[in-house]
């Protein structure tokens, strides 16, 4: 870009601390160079922070009492091994004590861990302003069987400008459930980065539920698989102002697998971006992505998909698909699936598709008593809660569905 | 029970429905047969409250309650059932969560408690076994992949667990072979008795041999031409819709 960076990359450069470390500064730089994305930049097209973001809220600092109070006001009981961050930060006193159970180690994020991922500036600037975060590690071999949930929580009673990242490791043969819950506050920016790396034949469900993101949100999951491990990763947003969640997944190792699915449940002005780029680094891998999205209101859905091949990548098995179901006539929905192949012997295919709620389904429905809103809950349901079964962990999807049952029960289907 | 009158009905700008005037007593099982295209289906369609016909004129009563402007769900509280000639497929939807939420929604509209999951479970059991309905179809969505047959009976299976006083069967004898035929028509005749009624679309006389009529109605060109008792539904059968036809003189 030219000389001329925008108000909010002046006022980062102002919040970046005195002593930050030389790599920090480098990430910082990075991102000044690129700028802030806006709707120049095509794959920040559809969410154009440069005009979203024009004053940045204050720093997070490490929790204090008063925010820790204000935090674990939010925790809810649970049968589930819970990491909680507040602004970003790892709680361990808000946190179970995961020292105990075998296989796993939690240890603070170092700066030379996973600082590789994709060239993305909110990564940059989340790496150049991310302190506190923590490493989940999951020993070789090691089958977790209580569900890990991450939990997002903030201790501020005002906007705040945070950056959580994490990082979960899995050896050679690990298997685990992770669930995240994300639940910050719609106060405020946020832009969180997570690590999910597996080793050879590991094998994780991760679920992730958004329940309140901040006014503006980036969220990244870099993902790295090794041969023959397999990720499913399922994200439910609902309540997002304004929320970009990126996945740059590599597909390492021959035979990985991955399947990356969610649900969008959008209301009021809420705009969601899921984007996601999947490299097909080795041969013989298999992808599935599938995409819901339920837009009432002025919602604006939008999702942007890429599946990259490159020629040595031969027998992948690539297929992505995302479907809107638009509730409104002000409700927007754009979609951008892409396949980028270099190599022959393939299979690639994407779809995408935007609906409106059957009015003959409708209609039978209400002949059998149904009332009408009723049925249009139990019709939504049904076309989304689909995704779900990209899941094989049936504590998660049952999780997200009540969730999503939940969430339609709580608001009435805008019309 | 149920009297309409003088019913006019347009869909998109096209009048189906005439000057429809019909009534169904207490107990009465009344049949109304007629050439394809006559309005059947429409006039049991405005009758479960579907949206988007035109209602240019008439009433509609349901025991002496005007219905006009009640909702699809409130007449089906109020005791209305319609068998579709081609029931939904509602992909996603369970089948048991469907019948659940159609019986419990009926029962709170009535102001009953919802049933017990275990006594739902049992009910729904005992009648689809009468209607040779497997364990299998209750697992699948909503009609998904049914054949025509197996809609149907599924069609019967909701309205006997959810025992309305009115009920519209439109041609719930298309695509049925004899025994399914008589399956279903035993399901039907279960439920007959004082307190029902039923309004039989049928376009052939065949199904009145297995659900007896009281009466027999001919529709035409959106309204009822003629009515007898049984022996009009058999004249019928020997002579053909010929001079009911679309374009034939009334
Ligand atoms: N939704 C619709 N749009 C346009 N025409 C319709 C619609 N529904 C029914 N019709 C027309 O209305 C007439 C009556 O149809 P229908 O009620 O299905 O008759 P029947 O059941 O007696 O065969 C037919 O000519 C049909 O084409
Ligand atoms: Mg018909």
């Amino acid at each position: 870009m030219t000389g001329l960076s925008s108000k909010a990359e002046d006022e980062f450069g102002r919040l970046l601390p005195a002593d930050v470390t030389p790599s920090a500064r480098l990430f910082f730089d990075q991102f000044q160079r690129a700028g802030l994305p806006g709707r120049r930049v095509e794959s920040w097209h559809y969410s154009d922070l440069r005009t979203k973001l024009r004053a940045v809220p204050e720093m997070a600092h490490a929790p204090d009492d008063a925010a820790r109070a204000v935090a674990r006001h939010k925790l809810e009981a649970s049968e589930r091994l819970r990491l909680v961050t507040v602004d970003g930060f790892f709680a361990p006193d808000l946190s179970d004590d995961i020292s105990a159970v075998a296989g796993i180690d939690i240890s603070p994020v170092g700066e030379a861990e996973f600082f590789g991922g994709a060239a993305d500036p909110m990564l940059d600037l989340n790496a150049a302003f991310s302190r506190g975060g923590f490493l989940l590690d999951i020993a070789v071999g090691a089958r977790i069987d209580r569900v890990i949930e991450i939990v997002a929580l903030t201790g501020a009673e005002t906007d705040r400008s945070r950056f959580g990242r994490s990082l979960i490791r899995l050896g050679a043969g690990a298997r685990a459930e992770i669930l995240e819950t994300r639940d910050e506050g719609f106060a405020g920016f946020g832009d969180s980065a997570l690590f999910i790396a597996l080793g050879e034949d590991a094998q994780l469900d991760y679920a992730c539920r958004c329940r309140e993101t901040a006014g503006v949100e980036v969220q990244t999951v870099n993902v790295m698989l090794a041969a023959r491990a397999t990720l499913r990763a399922v994200s439910l947003l609902a309540q997002t102002p304004f929320l970009r969640r990126q996945f740059f997944v590599s597909l390492a190792g021959e035979g990985a697998e991955l399947k990356l699915a969610g649900a969008v449940i959008l209301g009021r002005n809420d705009h969601a971006d899921m984007t996601m780029v999947v490299h097909h680094n080795a041969p013989a891998c298999v992808s599935r992505e599938i995409f819901k999205y339920v837009l009432g209101d002025h919602a604006n859905g939008v999702f942007q998909g890429k599946i990259v091949v490159p020629p040595h990548a031969q027998k992948t098995d690539g297929k992505m698909m995302c479907r809107a179901l638009l509730l409104s006539d002000e409700a927007a929905m754009s979609a951008k699936p892409e396949l980028e192949i270099f190599a022959d012997d393939v299979a690639c295919g994407h779809g995408a598709a935007v609906t409106k709620l059957d009015a003959q389904q409708l209609f039978y429905l209400e002949t059998r008593g149904v009332p009408h809103i009723e049925a249009e809950k139990i019709l939504i349901d049904a076309f989304a809660a689909d995704v779900f079964d990209a899941l094989e962990s049936e504590v998660l999807r049952d999780l997200l569905r009540t969730d999503l049952s939940d969430l339609l029960g709580e608001e009435e289907p805008a019309s | 029970m149920l009297e309409i009158d003088n019913l006019h009905v347009s869909v998109a700008g096209r009048k189906i429905l005439d000057g429809l005037t019909l009534k169904v007593e207490d107990g009465q099982v009344a049949a109304i047969m007629g050439p394809n295209g006559s309005g059947k289906s429409t006039l049991s369609y405005v009758v479960a409250g579907r949206a988007d016909y035109e209602v240019q004129d008439g009433t509609i009563r349901l025991d002496g309650v005007d219905i006009m402007e009640k909702s699809p769900a409130e007449r089906a509280a109020m005791g209305l059932f319609l068998v579709f000639q081609y029931p939904l497929e509602i992909p996603g939807v369970a089948t048991m969560t469907f019948l659940k939420a159609a019986m419990n929604a009926q029962r709170k509209a009535r102001g009953a408690a919802e049933l017990p999951t275990i006594e739902f479970m049992k009910q729904v059991r005992a009648t689809a076994a009468k209607l040779n309905i497997s364990q299998d179809m209750l697992k699948r969505p909503v009609n998904v992949g049914f054949s025509g047959g197996e809609k149907k009976r599924m069609e019967i299976l909701q309205m006997a667990l959810l025992e309305p006083r009115f009920s519209i069967l439109d041609e719930m004898d298309s695509g049925l072979d004899i025994d399914a035929l008589k399956t279903c028509a035993e399901g039907v005749n279960a439920l007959r008795g004082e307190g029902r009624s039923f309004l039989v679309i049928t376009h052939y006389q065949r199904l009145l041999n297995f659900i007896t009529a009281d009466v027999v109605h001919v529709m035409s060109r959106g309204r009822i031409v003629k009515s007898g008792g049984p022996e009009l539904a058999l004249a019928l059968e020997a002579s053909g819709y010929a001079e009911y036809a679309e374009g034939a003189a009334a």
